[in-house]
């Protein structure tokens, strides 16, 4: 039966050229932004380099201080002080990587100004993110003790400031007028990973500001890591609990919010969170799902449209069967697996302009070392869509047309 | 003719229902891309009010120790001793870390007459800041060395501002309060605005507060101008004195110039992609209406050579075609506009009603153009309709 259904929508969309091109370009078209939006936020949100053990990892990017009477607030990175004293006394995390946001500075190479992202680490940062070394290692715990001068850099660094050398290790390389040794390449990161990106690591000890000075804001963040993603759960209350015992030691501030959070619960608070410390998850997904319902009505109701006028061409054919006792479940069957057909045509026909559209985004470099792709779980959501895309422009043409009356049907023609 | 049209196409409002729905949204999509495109252009076309090039901004993080105010000014102009000694450097202003062009800003609420503003600009300058700039004074003055003796501390506000708070009227003299009118500050003198965040975005009302000791605490940037003479080589010599003199700081040079760009590209690339988006939905709607109208031509054929047959002209079929559509517009376009017309109503977003009036205006002429276009060529193929043909087929 579907083979005949099959044959049946092949005829129909050879028979009228005009308008399989329309609903072709149409659903290509969408699924091609669709895809390329999945592609884009598939890297954001799911485990990525280096950072690949997202599932059993909470991240303590910001603190929220709060001055209830005045209604004053006060977001900013955690500082130093407050995850060193208070965080990495907690049990049950494995590991717990310190490091902190980067920021920029300038080093001269030949009168050549370039710009270097630099940021300070802790050595278990190297032990939870899975960075690739493509020359040389990181710095260990007796490295930061001794506060050596040394640093791992990244690809991009190491081609702006020593060229096409073949390799750096031990060459000492200069940024805010310090000289390090190079002890470690590793491949670049994408700009997206705020939390650990960096053009250079340098142990937290070497640092010219004050890191240990009291107080709760800083430019530092950490990654719990638990044993198993069992104990994710567990960490996160130890971690409740521990922020509700830090005082607050401030005259200007009486309410203090910190979390540990999953990775896509930290970008929801920081694009949608509230000022009284709850995380915006339903927020974010409520304002994504909102867009991607209105970027999808107007392909929608065109193809609605189109496939109404296709259906209503077929009226003579839909008389016949119903008169020869089709009945309109059939009907409707076959006329959704015609739809499912053609979506997914143009589905495959998206998946070449995706890939075409993607490559040429990826060498436009808009985003710093941010490679899209498409993966496997890509093509998933895609053929989720098309699905989803074919039942909805195929049902109420369907239903209409299930409607018609067998005598009018065949009157028309 | 027009109220005979209605009819015939009121008689088929089920039938046109995805037609009126398909246009209802098309009208909004493209409302939305001219309201961004009509805020930006306005915006665009205003004078920037100042002068970028040539200028550098030296970020730089405060790791400085020194508690005493005045030990701590005397650091700071020690600094800009050393900075004004290099015969490349021409004008030199510390400021806070919202320096035009900047990713960081900082506003402030200031009260005048008991009456409330908020979200004003605040930025916190010197003595050269305006002529660093090339800044224009629409009246008074701006600082000098004697503002400190006055009883009133003295305050430079911009156009926006002043517009705001007094009108046409001069602002010269004037006393606005801050802190919840606490603090009173004398008005010397307005600015012309200073388009800070990008071409594309209005200026917004703006004081420029002069830098005292108390605030040298929050510098964050210091900003010169340099002669046409400064190459790479003196920015990096510039660097290693820098480094030398604010020894536990890390430094940053930037220009100005590479601020804007990305400042600029920030609003352009959103745009362009939001653009190339609705392009898109367009031509996927054009291909849709028109294979929609031929459709319904073919459809009418016997009522379209019934016409032809008692004596209708080819012209007058095509024109009834193209004016039925453009009916189904209208009726679309006015459905559209009650939901349109909301946003300058309401206020939505603080934006001049202007740009949403303009905004609807262009996106009417805007569907009825596509509407057209679209039935001008299925209009055609009805006038070709021979009326015997189309009636021995019936």
């Amino acid at each position: 039966m579907l083979k005949n259904y099959f044959k049946i929508a092949i005829a129909v969309l050879k028979r009228r050229k005009f308008f399989t091109f329309i609903s072709l370009f149409g659903i290509s078209f969408t699924l091609t932004i669709l895809m390329v939006t999945t592609a884009f936020l598939d890297k954001i949100f799911s485990p990525n380099y280096p950072d690949l053990k997202r599932n059993r990892s909470l991240y303590v990017t910001t603190v929220l201080l709060k001055n209830s009477k005045e209604g004053w607030m006060n977001r900013s990175p955690a500082s130093f002080y407050l995850l060193d004293k208070y965080i990495s006394t907690l049990k049950v995390p494995a590991k717990i990587a310190i490091s902190s946001f980067s920021a920029a500075t300038n080093t001269y190479v030949n009168n050549k100004k370039i710009i270097i992202e630099f940021k300070y680490t802790n050595a278990d940062f190297w032990d939870i993110l899975d960075y690739q070394f493509l020359e040389g290692k990181p710095f260990n715990k007796k490295q930061i003790d001794q506060a050596a001068h040394v640093a791992v850099i990244s690809e991009d660094t190491k081609k702006a400031y020593f060229g096409d050398a073949a390799t750096v290790i031990g060459k000492s390389i200069e940024a805010d007028n310090v000289n390090y040794k190079v002890i470690g390449v590793v491949k670049n990161v994408p700009r997206t990973m705020t939390n650990i990106y960096g053009d250079m690591y340098l142990p937290y000890t070497v640092s010219k500001a004050n890191y240990k000075e009291p107080g709760l804001m800083g430019d530092y963040n950490a990654i719990l890591l638990a044993g198993s993603d069992a104990d994710v759960p567990k960490m996160k209350q130890e971690f409740n609990q521990m922020i509700a015992k830090v005082p607050i030691n401030n005259k200007e501030f009486d309410q203090f919010y910190c979390s540990a959070d999953g990775y896509f619960e930290g970008i929801a608070r920081e694009i949608a969170g509230r000022d009284d410390g709850s995380s915006g998850v339903v927020k974010l997904i409520s304002i994504l799902s909102l867009l991607a319902f209105l970027f999808l009505l107007l392909p929608t109701i065109n193809l609605v449209n189109i496939n109404m006028t296709r259906i209503m061409e077929r009226s003579s054919e839909i008389g016949v069967r119903k008169a020869f006792g089709a009945s309109s479940r059939t009907l409707v069957y076959q006329f959704i697996v015609e739809n499912i057909i053609l979506t997914f045509i143009g589905g495959a026909i998206g998946i070449i302009l995706s890939v075409i559209v993607i490559y040429y985004l990826n060498t436009l470099n808009l985003v710093p070392n941010l490679n899209l792709s498409l993966n496997l779980a890509v093509l998933g959501y895609t053929l989720i869509a098309c699905l989803f895309f074919g039942l909805l422009s195929g049902v109420y043409p369907a239903w209409r047309m299930s409607r018609l009356n067998v005598v009018t049907a065949l009157k028309a023609n | 003719m027009l109220k005979h049209l209605f009819i015939l196409i009121w008689n088929k409002r089920k039938q046109n229902f995805l037609f009126l729905s398909e246009l209802l949204v098309s009208f909004l999509v493209i409302f939305a891309v001219f309201s961004f495109l009509v805020y930006y252009f306005q915006n665009y076309k205003k004078p920037l009010g100042f002068e970028y090039e040539k200028v550098w901004s030296i970020h730089f993080t405060n790791s400085v120790k020194i508690k005493n105010m005045d030990s701590l000014s005397m650091y700071y102009d020690n600094l800009r001793k050393t900075l004004k000694s290099l015969p490349q450097i021409e004008k030199v202003s510390f400021s806070g870390a919202n320096i035009p062009y900047s990713n960081n800003n900082s506003t402030t609420g200031l009260t005048n007459n008991g009456k409330k503003y908020n979200r004003i600009n605040n930025y916190r300058v010197e003595n050269e800041y305006k002529d660093l700039w090339k800044m224009k004074l629409v009246e008074g003055r701006w600082y000098n060395e004697q503002d400190i003796t006055s009883t009133y501390i003295p305050m430079v506000i911009n156009e926006s501002l002043k517009e705001e708070m007094f009108g046409k009227g001069p602002a010269t003299g004037k006393l606005i309060g801050s802190l919840e009118d606490k603090i009173k500050w004398k008005v010397i003198g307005v600015t012309a605005d200073m388009k800070a965040n990008g071409d594309f975005y209005p200026a917004g009302p703006a004081i420029y507060a002069k830098v005292d000791t108390s605030a040298y605490r929050w510098m964050r940037n210091a900003l010169i101008k340099v002669s046409p003479g400064a190459d790479a080589a003196f920015e990096s010599r510039l660097y290693k004195l820098l480094s030398g003199t604010l020894k536990n700081s890390n430094i940053e040079i930037t220009h100005l110039t590479d601020m804007r760009k990305s400042k600029n590209e920030a609003t352009i690339i959103p745009m362009i992609i939001f653009m190339i988006i609705a392009g898109f939905l367009m031509i996927n709607v054009a291909l849709g209406l028109f294979g929609v109208l031929w459709y319904n031509i073919n459809k009418r054929r016997s009522e379209i050579g019934l016409r032809r047959a008692i004596g209708a002209g080819g012209k007058s079929v095509s024109y009834q075609l193209v004016y039925e559509s453009l009916i189904l517009a209208t009726m679309s376009l006015t459905a559209g506009c009650f939901f349109a017309i909301q946003f300058p109503l309401l206020n939505v977003f603080d934006i001049p009603a202007s740009v949403y009036l303009t905004a609807i205006l262009l996106a009417m002429i805007f569907i009825y153009m596509l509407v057209f276009l679209c039935s001008l060529y299925p209009g055609k193929q009805a006038a070709a309709i021979h009326p015997a043909i189309a009636l021995h087929e019936e």
